[in-house]
């Protein structure tokens, strides 16, 4: 339990809306196993985007450079 | 939107996705970038020993020339925060952990998945606990104001198509009193226009390098003071010509590109 907290809590340090720059951001987790979170998403409130976590990496990248 | 403007953005897109194309492709190889002087992404000449680069100690790494910022990474102290712009497989990350200890951290930023995952998978296997990597580009740093000691990046700025953003970013995730320490490709002079027009030697590191005096003013716009180049190594031209493509220009190429060790403070310590 504690794990899983520290784990994400790693995740989520100092992290920021590229955009907006807003902090703290918000997880929702669909995926995750005892290290890591496999998948979800990391949501700025303010600018209304959801940043991806896939394969256990966040796509911080601004929503319009996305899948070049 | 102007049609001026629409083709700088257009511009600019056509470069972000060069750079990345360049660089997911050196991803997947099984030698890490700079790790030779033939596969040296950029003019570094390839500083980093290779595989063994992890289990060396930094003293032995700093001894190398080019544009490595082992220097800057010799400089950090326990506990400092970390930020690498354009961390790539890592090199500097890990290097840059090693000096910060377990109350440290390191935050490496690069916009090219595969060298993400490729970093992570390289932390998780060797137990860098304080090293995280993000996904994102170094124009929107995802990362809070005022959380860094020091922000380093080796050889990428001059790959941005927005380096004053870069700059700004850099300068609002440093701490008030806070160290930019960047190792960059920079200009002596003007290039040729047929190598400014080259995206395959922007990629090199070379069309997208910036005049000096122009870097060093972008730097202070971005608000930092005490901007200083605190090493300058010119390239040969028989170096240069290595990084561009042969046909693109024939002329003289010596005293053109150098690769240099930038530093400037936040002010307000």
């Amino acid at each position: 339990m504690n794990r899983v907290f520290e784990m994400k809590k790693k995740l989520m340090d100092i992290l920021a809306c590229p955009v907006c720059k807003h902090h703290p951001l918000e997880l929702n987790v669909t995926k995750e196993d005892a290290k890591e979170v496999l998948e979800g998403t990391i949501r700025c409130e303010k600018c209304n985007v959801d940043y991806p976590i896939e394969e256990g990496i966040p796509n911080m990248l601004p929503p319009e450079s996305r899948g070049q | 939107m102007t049609e001026n403007e629409h083709s700088e953005n257009t511009r600019e897109a056509e470069i972000r996705e060069a750079v990345r194309d360049r660089y997911k492709r050196l991803a997947q190889k099984e030698t890490p970038c700079c790790s030779s002087p033939e596969e040296a992404t950029c003019g570094c000449g390839g500083i980093y020993p290779s595989a063994e680069v992890l289990s060396l100690p930094a003293e032995a790494v700093a001894v190398s020339a080019g544009c490595g910022n082992p220097a800057a990474i010799a400089e950090l102290k326990e506990g400092m925060i970390v930020v690498d712009l354009g961390s790539g497989g890592g090199i500097d990350a890990f290097l840059a952990s090693k000096r910060v200890g377990s109350a440290g951290k390191v935050f490496g930023i690069d916009a090219t998945p595969e060298m993400i995952a490729r970093a992570r998978k390289t932390a998780k296997e060797n137990g860098f606990d304080n090293v995280e990597f993000r996904l994102g580009e170094i124009e929107h740093i995802p990362l809070e104001s005022n959380v860094a000691d020091v922000v380093i990046s080796n050889c990428v700025i001059n790959l941005s198509p927005d380096k004053p953003r870069v700059f700004k970013e850099a300068f609002r995730v440093l701490k008030p009193g806070g160290k930019l320490a960047v190792s960059d490709i920079l200009l002596m002079k003007e290039l040729p226009s047929t190598i400014k027009e080259d995206v395959a030697a922007w990629s090199a590191c070379v069309s997208g390098a910036m005049l000096e005096e122009d870097y060093l003013q972008a730097i202070r716009s971005a608000g930092f003071v005490s901007e200083k180049v605190v090493d300058r190594q010119v390239y040969s031209e028989e170096q240069l010509r290595s990084h561009i493509s042969a046909d693109s220009f024939t002329g003289d190429l010596g005293a053109l590109v150098a690769s240099c060790r930038v530093s400037a403070f936040k002010p307000g310590a």
